[in-house]
């Protein structure tokens, strides 16, 4: 498994390095795409308006939501764009299995996508004058986000297998995913509550705005169900996923898109 | 041991209401060192047959085993196998050659040191050592095909499926694919080749078997096929036209001058006695019939359809 991600990890550094326009203009647009909602919001508020610490845990709500629709889409997109190129079948040749290599190639993407998202979230902190408190306690609930996040890729995986064409299915999924990632449960109270501890990484997420935007210390016990949390739905992520490569063979989907 | 068992394949598809019965009891057998061109037309269940073999349908029932080992049993079976498939680009176009095999070579469970060693061991054989560090989209069609071979042979496989290796290539890159067939074959490698092309399969296999509608029809050896649809005829071809008397004579050994050539159909050993009327004549050409792939093939899918 560690030859896997090594290699997968040099595969994605050598696409990144020929094709950097790609990953700077990913940031640009994403970090303008808030910046607009932070205009329009404080053009509606009036000029005098403060947001403060809403506007600080909206930035981590909106960095984790890019954050996760790279760490989810790019399964799902990934097995797309390798059906309609052609290589989707030597990689399910590997005696290794897809499930192995695409999680490897989902941990090799890591490093990627969070110095990516990092870039993101310094853009807009300095654009919109958001202020986070960084404590690396804060890399644990982000594990956790990511766990989910893995599992959800793996879902949507799975039924771009069978499916073949999810395009529109995967822009749709974005708001589902918005929803998810950005609705602070950890505010609210009751059944709402407990409902954001069974969403996929709802727990985390909530746990991430409590130590860089409200300044909380770090509660071992909401991170161990945060933690819980990710590692059921990567666990179903990857049973979802290893039943729709079974499903796929029998019905002979693979290649031929 | 035979590197390749397949054993009454079935494989039956249903999409929208109907059913297809794709491949109906299909059994393949290849050892190391030999060519198998699997040969049918448009829909008559190759690339489903390849496609159980090499593990990517599961089928209704029959089994594979490459070297001894099921593919859908034992995924480590896929170690024995490499293949390039048809339609596919089969490696990454954002990648070097040598990027490509140390990839696909810790895929098939190398490390990627040895997938390294033996990356430019391929290059170099396959005459892609220039080209190693180019970026594949920027090769040619057909050393993009040599590059997915090599990429193919990465771990040592012991059997290489070929799926249409010299479609869309230009005559040379063709040669070049055909010669690279030869010459793996030559070192041991079974390979298991299908192709619309049928002049290529008589070029390179040892042994030949026509699927259509899902089942073996023909398999033979390839000389033994062509032998079998040859006729015992032989034709001569002069340059100059015949007089009478060499006429009449050839027909009293049974030989029928016909536009230009004499086609004559008695006993082999006879053949001479007609050579001994044409003298002192130019001869062009003195060929026995033998039949070709394509006649072969033709036929046996039409005797088929007729009955």
């Amino acid at each position: 498994m560690l030859r896997l991600i090594a290699i997968e990890f040099k595969r994605g550094l050598l696409m990144l390095r020929r094709y950097p326009l790609e990953m700077l203009g990913q940031l640009v647009v994403i970090t303008m795409i808030f910046y607009g909602l932070f205009l329009g919001a404080r053009y509606i508020a009036g000029p005098a308006a403060q947001f403060g610490g809403r506007l600080d845990a909206l930035v981590v709500g909106y960095v984790l939501w890019t954050l996760s629709l790279f760490a989810i889409g790019d399964l799902s997109w990934g097995l797309m764009e390798e059906a309609r190129t052609g290589t989707l079948e030597q990689v399910f040749l590997s005696p290794f299995g897809p499930a192995q290599v695409y999680l490897a190639r989902n941990l090799a993407g890591l490093l990627t996508t969070v110095v990516l998202n990092l870039g993101i979230m310094l853009l807009i902190m300095r654009l919109t004058g958001a202020r986070l408190e960084f404590t690396w306690s804060a890399l644990a609930p982000l594990a956790a986000v990511l766990l989910g996040a893995y599992g959800l890729g793996f879902i949507l995986g799975a039924l771009a297998l069978l499916f073949k064409r999810i395009q529109s299915f995967l822009n749709l999924f974005q708001f589902v995913l918005m929803f998810l990632i950005m609705t602070p449960f950890e505010q609210s109270q009751g059944l709402l509550r407990n409902l954001g501890f069974l969403l996929p990484m709802t727990p985390g997420a909530g746990q991430l705005r409590d130590l860089l935007a409200r300044g909380q210390a770090f509660d071992p016990q909401l991170f161990g169900l945060g933690l819980l949390n990710g590692l059921v739905y990567l666990a179903l992520g990857l049973w979802i996923f290893g039943r729709a490569v079974g499903a796929a063979k029998q019905r002979g989907l693979l290649g031929g898109y | 041991m035979s590197v390749l068992v397949a054993e009454n394949l079935q494989k039956t598809f249903r999409s929208r209401g109907k059913t297809v019965h794709a491949v109906a009891g299909v059994g393949l057998r290849l050892d190391s060192g030999e060519v198998l061109a699997f040969l049918g037309p448009n829909g008559a269940g190759k690339t489903t047959t390849i496609k159980m073999i090499a593990g990517l349908i599961r089928p209704d029932s029959g089994s594979v085993r490459l070297d001894g080992r099921d593919p859908h049993r034992d995924p480590w079976a896929l170690r024995r196998l490499g293949a390039v498939l048809e339609g596919n680009r089969n490696v990454y176009w954002r990648l070097t050659p040598l990027e490509n095999i140390e990839y696909f070579g810790v895929l098939r469970g190398l490390s990627a040191a040895a997938a390294r060693r033996r990356g430019r061991e391929l290059l170099e054989r396959f005459d892609l050592s220039e080209k190693q560090n180019a970026l594949t989209q920027q090769l040619s069609r057909g050393m993009q095909q040599k590059l997915a071979i090599a990429v193919s042979l990465v771990h040592e496989p012991v059997l290489l499926l070929l799926d249409e290796p010299t479609l869309g290539l230009d005559v040379e890159a063709a040669e070049t694919v055909k010669q690279m067939v030869r010459e793996l074959a030559a070192a041991g490698q079974a390979i298991l080749l299908t192709t619309h092309q049928l002049d290529v399969a008589q070029q390179l296999s040892d042994r030949v078997a026509i699927i259509r509608e899902g089942k073996i029809i023909a398999e033979d050896n390839t000389e033994a096929l062509l032998a079998r649809f040859s006729g015992e005829q032989y034709e001569i071809e002069v340059a100059a036209e015949l007089d009478d008397e060499r006429r009449n004579r050839l027909r009293q050994l049974g030989a029928e001058p016909l536009n230009g050539r004499i086609v004559y159909l008695g006993p082999p050993q006879n053949l001479w006695q007609v050579l001994e009327v044409l003298r002192p004549l130019p001869l062009v050409r003195v060929e026995k019939d033998r039949a070709d792939l394509t006649e072969v093939f033709l036929k046996l899918v039409r005797e088929e359809a007729d009955a």
